[in-house]
């Protein structure tokens, strides 16, 4: 009975261990959503660093410091959990933002190590194009990943999140108009 | 010509050092579309493509620069390309997750990286054949890989160790750890001048190491997520993941000169010396930034598959 109890710690040291490093095949997922409203205006929702609530599943955003080309926000989301995000690029002049999610549950977002980089341009009259493209690990970080967690299952999760999002921002932003 | 003039002169030709002239190839590991391209880099086109499946990412060259040595870390291996033919000439399956791979500068062996785990493979030539042939202790989820140009040494960023293990290539152990930054990824020897130069993906700058006195002595800061360090003309270029961008650096100062604008994500880089070119995989915008290592600017780009990483020596 020592014997297994040992082997489990063992083995559970081992997997904590390992964890630490990330998959080796970072995926790429990119989305767009056309908006009735000139660009100007949807990124007044976009680069706003205060508040992050047209985010999908976010219901409340606390940023600690006031540069969103490097400071850290924090996403409280509807269930309570919450997504630690640093922000890594604001360019207003290219209606350009790149974050990074530091921390977030794979259950909330099935994805490690996770980029983002949104963009706003002109589409014509009146119009804009967001395009908002994503870098990331999958959700497991070793061998073997289970359905949940696999390449294509957090593809599809980032997807999803990344598409309601701007479904949200498209609504927030018509609504307003 | 003389059937002898010619025969000679042929000779001389396979006699040259593969680096005499410019580089003529990129080889360029697509590892979101499972294939290796090769790429003319006269035409700045992509010449043909092989297939190769299992998310190809790390890459080292043969000394002749026939064949390329291609990890495989979701198919659990390495391939061996025969890159004039164009053909995979064997997969050779590893456990774990091989990703950083580097080949005796003499030949005979290759040492592939366990991202997963804390060792290397060494993989063995005999009779033109290359086979699994045991494994060395590193630190933890090695990465880079770099070989001594006589074989006796290995240095490997252990990323998760924040270390770099110095391994006895003839003993086949570990003879030192050197502690250097926060999780370095890609590592670049500079034999000449006895230095080694870690780029810390974390720490967010690069190590610089004095490889006879097995320790680190000095950092270079870069861009968010420094992930390789090439070396042209006495200067260092690091690709910074995050910052879609390239920080060149004064190898004697070790102070940062430019900050050079590349592609999405850019991973892999290496230096023609003959051309003072550098080639930078951008990942996420499927191409190549072409750098002029004197101006310090961007000055082509060559479209790719997607996910192009070159993780490793892809110039040929």
């Amino acid at each position: 009975m020592k014997k297994i109890t040992l082997a489990t710690a063992a083995l559970a040291a081992l997997v904590a261990f390992t964890a630490q490093a990330h998959g080796p095949t970072r995926r790429k997922v990119s989305e767009s959503i056309e908006i009735n409203a000139p660009a100007d205006k949807v990124w007044a929702v976009v680069g706003d660093w205060k508040d992050a609530n047209w985010l999908e599943n976010v219901a409340k955003t606390d940023t600690q410091g006031d540069d969103p080309s490097k400071s850290k926000r924090t996403l409280t989301l509807k269930n309570g959990n919450t997504i630690g995000e640093t922000g890594g690029k604001y360019k207003p002049d290219d209606k350009l933002f790149m974050f990074y999610i530091d921390k977030v549950d794979v259950k909330d977002l099935p994805a490690n190590d996770y980029s983002g980089t949104i963009t706003v341009e002109p589409a014509g009259d009146s119009k804009s194009k967001v395009e908002w493209k994503s870098a990331f690990y999958r959700g497991y970080m070793n061998n073997d990943p289970p359905a949940d967690l696999n390449d294509e299952a957090s593809e599809k999760g980032v997807s999803n999140w990344v598409k309601a999002s701007l479904q949200n921002l498209k609504n927030k932003v018509e609504k307003g108009s | 010509m003389s059937r002898l003039g010619a025969s000679l002169a042929a000779l001389l030709l396979t006699l040259a050092p593969a680096q005499a002239g410019p580089a003529r190839e990129a080889i360029v590991t697509v590892q979101l579309a499972n294939a290796v391209e090769v790429v003319d880099l006269a035409s700045n086109t992509v010449l043909r493509r092989i297939a190769v499946d299992g998310a190809p990412a790390g890459i080292a060259l043969s000394p002749d620069r026939k064949r390329a040595y291609v990890t495989r870390p979701e198919g659990h291996g390495l391939a061996v390309l025969d890159l004039d033919a164009g053909t995979v000439l064997t997969e050779i399956p590893l456990p774990g997750g091989p990703l950083g791979v580097a080949a005796d500068p003499r030949g005979g062996h290759v040492y592939v990286a366990d991202w997963y785990g804390a060792r290397i493979f060494v993989l063995t030539e005999k009779d033109g054949v290359l086979a699994p042939d045991g494994e060395i202790a590193v630190g933890q989820s090695p990465s880079g890989i770099a070989v001594a140009p006589d074989g006796a040494r290995i240095y490997v960023a252990n990323r998760e160790a924040d270390t770099v293990s110095v391994v006895d290539a003839g003993a086949r152990r570990e003879i030192a750890v050197i502690p250097v930054g926060h999780h370095p990824f890609g590592i670049t020897l500079d034999a000449q001048n006895g230095r080694a130069y870690t780029a810390n993906v974390t720490g967010d700058d690069v190590s610089v190491i004095d490889v006879a006195a097995a320790k680190e002595i000095g950092r270079v800061p870069t861009g968010r997520r420094p992930y390789v360090v090439a070396l042209l003309n006495g200067r260092g270029f690091v690709t910074n993941q995050y910052a879609d961008s390239v920080t060149a650096f004064d190898l004697a100062t070790l102070k940062p000169l430019a900050e050079i604008d590349v592609g999405d994500h850019p991973e892999g880089i290496a230096a023609d010396p003959a051309t003072g070119r550098l080639y930078v995989a951008d990942w996420g915008d499927n191409r190549l930034s072409v750098i002029d290592g004197a101006s310090l600017k961007a000055v082509a780009q060559i479209a790719t598959g997607n996910g192009p990483r070159a993780f490793g020596d892809f110039l040929r």
